[in-house]
């Protein structure tokens, strides 16, 4: 890391800002911070931020709005942060173009796990076709995936479900997303089938199904793979 | 007035028919009688003539049954009585036989006239007990203000054929005034200011209106012994209000004395209503500042040590734990008021869809992971469950609370057994510990809000199992709680779900 990456983070609340703000300097981050959207969408024209961490609740715009506007013209990471613990508004969110979100309060250990897989995501120039999680391995190409070197045999579905899942590595997507890129439009309300294959993937590639670490639920959202 | 006036004619007129009738009856019978008259029958045709004048008592007056034994006497004297055609009359004891009919005839009339009254008055008097016999019957069958006055309504209608109307007050002593648009459409006005001179006085005293309608309004204080519950104004078109004073008194005293009843039962009722949110608000606060100020008190403490004294790293390292600790805490507890305020308020609203119970808790396992290390936890789950359809937001959270609990009063290394049952639509989640149970005077109140345990070991603010019993209840389920017969409490969640099994899905 040459130079320093820059985050900004946009949000009203002065004392989660200075902890933000210590937070990521330890982490050798570059802060900028804005408390209401109006200055977030001009902060975030002028300091073309690695990230940008965003609070839905601000005074003057609306946090879903602000994402939209947001997404017009910027291309990067960015990730909500909500105090209202409510699933709707955050699936509204990752479909307005969030690549992820937190709930407050937080622990700054996931928000740093967090922003670090956002970022090297999108630093990722070219999709590399061998795909590397731990024990697990996925050849894109060859359609082949091993664990622990053996080769382990998957139906189709199963395939392209981990192969969507691992691409969009440490995002979370949402069940309707995941249904209607493997099994379609008409089908991205029969969650029944996406649970089925949940499972039995589960079965194949984690170390321990019962407590999964690589395809994780976030319940009441979708899913979202890697540690 | 006028109808009055008509009323009063119509009497007067109805006593003339009466005298004609007898004019005519007593004629007639003589008419009848005259081929009959014979010197040795005359007595006989007196003892016709005694009949005619009895038989007219039953139905007429004093008046014309006056009329009807004079009449007859002179009548049987004229023509039967020879000499014929003549007042004079021979025979001595012919004279006496007259002057024994006129006296028979005008007692006979007389009696049977008055035996007429007295059956007359008692059958008013049957009446009036029966009415209120009624009414009280009917009254104390009812509760509620709104039912006391349309029984009252009801049976005054029945009896009397008048309508009643109320006028209660408003709990302050006030009378509600009546709604306008409902004044103007029902047939009667009611003087509301009329009604309150007479509730102001409440004294036995009514009064008259005379209204634009013609009719007499009488408005009548309802009064009782600790208070009163209003006027009550009625139409007494058919009734002689005066002269029954007293069964008018004993009757509206019935009336007033069921809806004092009810007054009283309500204001009983606000009362308690008033007590028991008062001693609740008192409790959430008393607990809610107990509660808070714990991990406030670890979080000011510790990071004043780290402020301003010099301590050994492990010491640091230690308060930095505290610190992280109590804020878990301040965080659980903001969580569970919140989300007990969103049921209680309604805002939760069910995401059912299909989920797949392993994964459900395996989730709720893994949040608790640092809790369930200290027990030994068992799951069953049978490899064939299938699918069920839940809100899988919802349900994380009763399992959450559920084990939580069960993990704060079990002792530690001891087994916490979790059960997934599918049976007859239900599905049955069961949750059992090692711990020491519930008091059983407790257990009613097991799921009540801000209940704990007395003397319990661990803090919180009681609402944790609460919110387990409304977001079941949400779903339509139930849950509940025994103590088990090895010791330990049991809890048991059932759910009616739809299933759907993996051969149904046909996947490859």
């Amino acid at each position: 890391m040459t130079e320093k990456d820059i985050i900004l983070v946009i949000d009203d609340e002065i004392q989660i800002r200075r902890l933000l703000g210590i937070t990521l300097d330890s982490q050798n981050y570059k802060t900028y911070f804005a408390c209401d959207g109006k200055e977030g969408l001009v902060a975030a024209a002028t300091f073309h931020p690695s990230l940008i961490l965003l609070d839905l609740g601000l005074p003057d715009i609306d946090g879903q709005e602000l994402i939209i506007k947001l997404r017009e013209w910027y291309k990067k990471p960015l990730i909500v942060l909500s105090v209202r613990k409510s699933e709707e508004e955050i699936i509204q969110a990752l479909e307005n173009g969030a690549n992820d979100f937190l709930t407050k309060p937080f622990r700054s250990g996931e928000l740093i796990a967090r922003i670090r897989a956002a970022i090297r995501n999108s630093q990722e120039k070219e999709e590399s076709p061998l795909l590397n999680f731990g024990s697990l391995s996925i050849d894109m190409i060859n359609h082949v995936v091993r664990k622990n070197g053996e080769i382990i045999k998957l139906t189709a579905t199963e395939f392209s479900l981990l192969a969507l899942l691992a691409k969009n590595n440490s995002r979370v997507l949402t069940h309707q997303v995941i249904l209607k890129e493997i099994w379609g439009y008409g089908y991205h309300e029969q969650t029944q089938y996406l649970r089925v294959f949940v499972a039995q993937l589960r079965k194949k590639i984690e170390d321990n199904p019962a407590s999964p670490s690589l395809l994780v639920t976030e319940s009441g959202i979708g899913y979202r793979f890697g540690n | 007035m006028k109808k009055k006036k008509a009323l009063l004619k119509l009497g007067l007129d109805s006593q003339l028919y009466q005298y004609l009738l007898v004019v005519v009856v007593i004629s007639f019978t003589t008419i009848v009688c005259i081929p009959l008259s014979s010197p040795q029958s005359y007595h006989i045709i007196s003892f016709i003539l005694f009949f005619v004048v009895a038989l007219l008592a039953v139905f007429l007056g004093i008046g014309p049954v006056l009329l009807a034994s004079t009449l007859s006497a002179v009548v049987w004297n004229f023509f039967f009585i020879p000499p014929y055609h003549t007042f004079n009359i021979a025979a001595t004891e012919d004279k006496l036989m007259f002057g024994s009919f006129f006296i028979i005839a005008l007692l006979n009339g007389v009696l049977t006239n008055r035996v007429r009254r007295k059956e007359i008055l008692v059958r008013e008097r049957e009446d009036q007990t029966n009415a209120l016999f009624q009414l009280t019957g009917e009254l104390s069958k009812v509760s509620g203000i709104e039912r006391v006055q349309k029984v009252a309504r009801e049976v005054f209608k029945k009896h009397f054929a008048g309508n009643l109307h109320f006028i209660l007050q408003d709990g302050n002593n006030k009378l509600i005034k009546p709604p306008e648009e409902e004044n103007i459409n029902s047939e009667v006005h009611l003087d509301y200011d009329l009604a309150s001179e007479v509730f102001d006085k409440s004294e036995k005293d009514c009064k008259a209106k005379n209204n634009a309608s013609e009719s007499d309004m009488i408005y009548y204080p309802l009064t009782g012994i600790r208070l009163n519950p209003g006027v009550i104004v009625f139409n007494m078109e058919n009734l002689e209000f005066r002269k029954k004073d007293t069964f008018w008194t004993t009757y509206f005293t019935q009336i007033s004395n069921a809806l004092e009843r009810e007054f009283l039962g309500e204001l009983a009722i606000k009362a308690r209503i008033l007590a028991e949110s008062d001693k609740l608000y008192k409790t959430l606060f008393n607990l809610i500042s107990h509660e808070f100020r714990i991990p406030l008190a670890t979080i000011m403490g510790a990071s004043d040590t780290l402020l301003t004294s010099r301590t050994s790293l492990k010491n640091k390292m230690d308060l930095y734990n505290e610190i992280f600790k109590a804020s878990e805490r301040l965080n659980h507890l903001i969580e569970n008021l919140l989300n007990m305020s969103r049921l209680e308020s309604g805002k939760i609203s069910l995401h059912p869809d299909w989920c797949d119970i392993n994964d459900l808790i395996n989730k709720v396992t893994n949040n608790l992971r640092e809790e369930l290390v200290n027990y030994v936890f068992i799951k069953k789950i049978p490899d064939d469950l299938p699918l069920v359809r839940l809100d899988f937001v919802l349900m994380e959270q009763v399992l959450y609370n559920l084990i939580l609990n069960s993990c704060q009063y079990a002792p530690i290394s001891s087994e916490i057994r979790f059960e997934v049952l599918y049976e007859n639509g239900n599905l049955l989640f069961k949750l059992s510990d090692n711990g020491t149970g519930f008091p059983e005077d407790a257990i009613p109140k097991v799921f009540d809000k801000f209940f704990r345990v007395k003397e319990s070991k661990a803090g919180g603010l009681g609402l944790g199992l609460s919110i387990v019993k409304g977001i079941i209840e949400s779903h339509k389920g139930t849950v509940k709680v025994r103590n088990r017969n090895g010791g330990g409490a049991e809890f048991t969640i059932s759910l009616p779900t739809d299933i759907m099994s993996l051969e149904q899905l046909n996947v490859e």
